[in-house]
């Protein structure tokens, strides 16, 4: 399976929940529902504001220690979009189900320990804004995220978007960056070794990708626009997901 | 969480009359599936499976184990089923419900007992090592019949599986990558589909397939017939409610057969359908390294 496809999105999937949406990008596909504001039980009240609740499930296995990881990531970061004060004592409860991951053509991969890890959490990410904007949650912005490793090939290091899973296994380093859509760094995870110098270059790898203004560029502007990274823009992505949703929605008008 | 809300007086009646006026609400005729869709994957052993509003999604994977000491001749097969908050946020994680329970045994008679998967052909070293194949069956939403949806997702999911491919020389076991060998299907001996009748009415004399979450909530007793296509059942659970009466339940039966029929028709249709998109270039029969049974 080819890992560089384009992201894909739909739009209140299920029936029963407040808001869900499904996410498809690099190889990933991911299902999210949320609830809310519903009723917060006794251990999850907070006096001032509401408890955002985050479930990650693997495709295959139970969870473990490193889906509690994301999903603490998550939470921590959605917590700062959500308006949470508005709802003081209520639950948001936010339910993400992995549906597929790329699978590595070269290993035999252990399943039934399921360990989900950095690049997949871009995807949980939009999924989980997706379906918050499907649920019409207030929230103070919407987020991007990008998923960026560092290879180094023949001595020479580069960096590369979304990068299949045979080159993850021997990246030097790999970083999940997410912004929001005031241009703001939500959330910045690494691992492995890096320079402050090769930090710097992902940095603005994933802005580019993440906090493109969006609008029509005109003459020299699109053309080197064109020539950088597969011109991947994921607010812009973000936007139309939206706007097709409302406009279908919106057709008996 | 919160519970969940039980249907009003009002609507319960509404129900009820309506039936008894040879009604239903989305005005199907009382032995009539709703509209059944299934997709594949991209990955060998997805599918989702749903039933109207019903959605179900299974995942089929297998890994190498050591065998369980007092069977060194039989694989591993589980069946994992778990309702999470995403069907209702009634559902908590990690805190099985009667749903849940009452799906994974059903389930579990139905498949594993009824030896569906020929489990010993999953050993690979008597004692030593063995497939451990496992399904995962999330239920995605909840509007009713989730163990007929769940065992065609089931039984779909493993159909559809391709496990790495193994050889054993001189005592050394090789496990394929897929790059190095395309992976082989699972040995599959019979599909078993679960049908579930519904009764309504003093003495259950109305019965419904296929019913929704509301129809559900107001019924008096239910029925789960599970057989394949030879008409032969593998079990029949009618958990408490109203009796029902036994000629009754034998034209149900009947019925059931009909049924399964067609969902083993459809998923061979499904499955031929899959193969042939995959099938790029016609390569597949050259690739595959399966031997004849």
């Amino acid at each position: 399976m080819t890992a560089t496809t384009a992201p894909e999105a739909k739009l209140q999937v299920l029936p029963r929940a407040d808001g869900s949406a499904k996410f498809s990008s690099a190889g990933y596909t991911v299902i999210g529902s949320v609830n809310g504001p519903i009723e917060a039980q006794r251990r999850d009240e907070h006096a001032y504001e509401a408890h955002v609740d985050v479930i990650v499930r693997p495709a295959a296995g139970v969870g473990g220690t490193r889906e509690r990881h994301l999903e603490s990531i998550l939470q921590s970061s959605l917590a700062q979009l959500i308006l949470v004060k508005n709802f003081p004592r209520h639950l948001i409860q936010i339910v993400l189900q992995v549906e597929e991951t790329p699978e590595n053509d070269y290993a035999n991969a252990k399943l039934v320990q399921a360990s989900l890890n950095f690049p997949i959490l871009p995807a949980l990410l939009q999924t989980a804004v997706l379906a918050l904007l499907s649920a019409s949650v207030p929230m103070r912005a919407t987020a991007t995220a990008s998923f960026v490793a560092v290879l180094s090939q023949d001595g020479t290091n580069k960096v590369v978007v979304d990068p299949p899973p045979r080159d993850i296994e021997t990246a030097r380093s790999v970083h999940v960056l997410a912004f929001t859509s005031h241009d703001e760094l939500l959330l910045a995870e690494s691992e492995g070794d890096f320079t402050v110098k090769e930090w710097d270059d992902v940095y603005d790898t994933a802005k580019r990708i993440c906090c493109q203004s969006g609008g029509a560029k005109t003459g020299i502007e699109m053309e080197l626009d064109d020539a950088g990274d597969n011109g991947l823009d994921m607010r812009r992505f973000l936007r139309s997901a939206v706007e097709t949703k409302v406009e279908a929605d919106l057709h008996w008008k | 969480m919160p519970r969940e809300a039980e249907p009003s007086l009002n609507e319960r009646q509404f129900v009820l009359q309506a039936l008894r006026e040879n009604l239903r609400l989305d005005g199907r005729p009382f032995d009539k599936y709703r509209p059944v869709e299934l997709i594949f994957g991209e990955q060998y052993g997805v599918v989702e499976v749903s039933f109207g509003k019903t959605k179900i999604l299974a995942k089929t994977s297998a890994e190498l184990t050591v065998p369980y000491v007092d069977r060194p001749l039989d694989g591993i097969f589980t069946i994992a089923t778990e309702l999470s908050p995403m069907t209702a946020p009634s559902f908590e994680v990690n805190r099985p419900t009667e749903t849940e329970v009452l799906l994974s045994r059903l389930l579990e008679k139905t498949v594993r007992r009824s030896g569906a998967l020929d489990t010993e052909s999953l050993c690979l070293v008597a004692g030593q090592k063995c497939w451990s194949v496992r399904v995962d069956v999330h239920v995605l939403s909840h509007d009713g019949d989730l163990t007929d949806a769940a065992c065609l997702a089931v039984v779909a999911a493993l159909r559809h599986f391709r496990k790495p491919d193994t050889s054993i020389e001189g005592g050394l076991l090789t496990v394929y990558t897929p790059a190095e060998r395309e992976p082989v299907p699972l040995s599959w001996l019979h599909s078993p589909f679960c049908v579930t009748w519904s009764f309504y009415g003093d003495q259950g004399e109305m019965a419904l397939l296929d019913a929704t979450l509301s129809e559900e909530h107001v019924r008096v007793g239910s029925c789960t017939i599970s057989m394949n296509r030879h008409g032969e059942i593998c079990q029949i659970a009618k958990l408490g409610g109203t009796p029902v009466d036994a000629v009754a339940l034998l034209q149900c039966t009947n019925v059931a057969l009909v049924k399964v029929k067609d969902f083993s028709a459809f998923l061979d249709r499904k499955l031929a359908e899959d193969a042939k998109r995959r099938d790029k270039g016609g390569l597949m029969a050259e690739l595959s390294a399966e031997n004849d049974r």
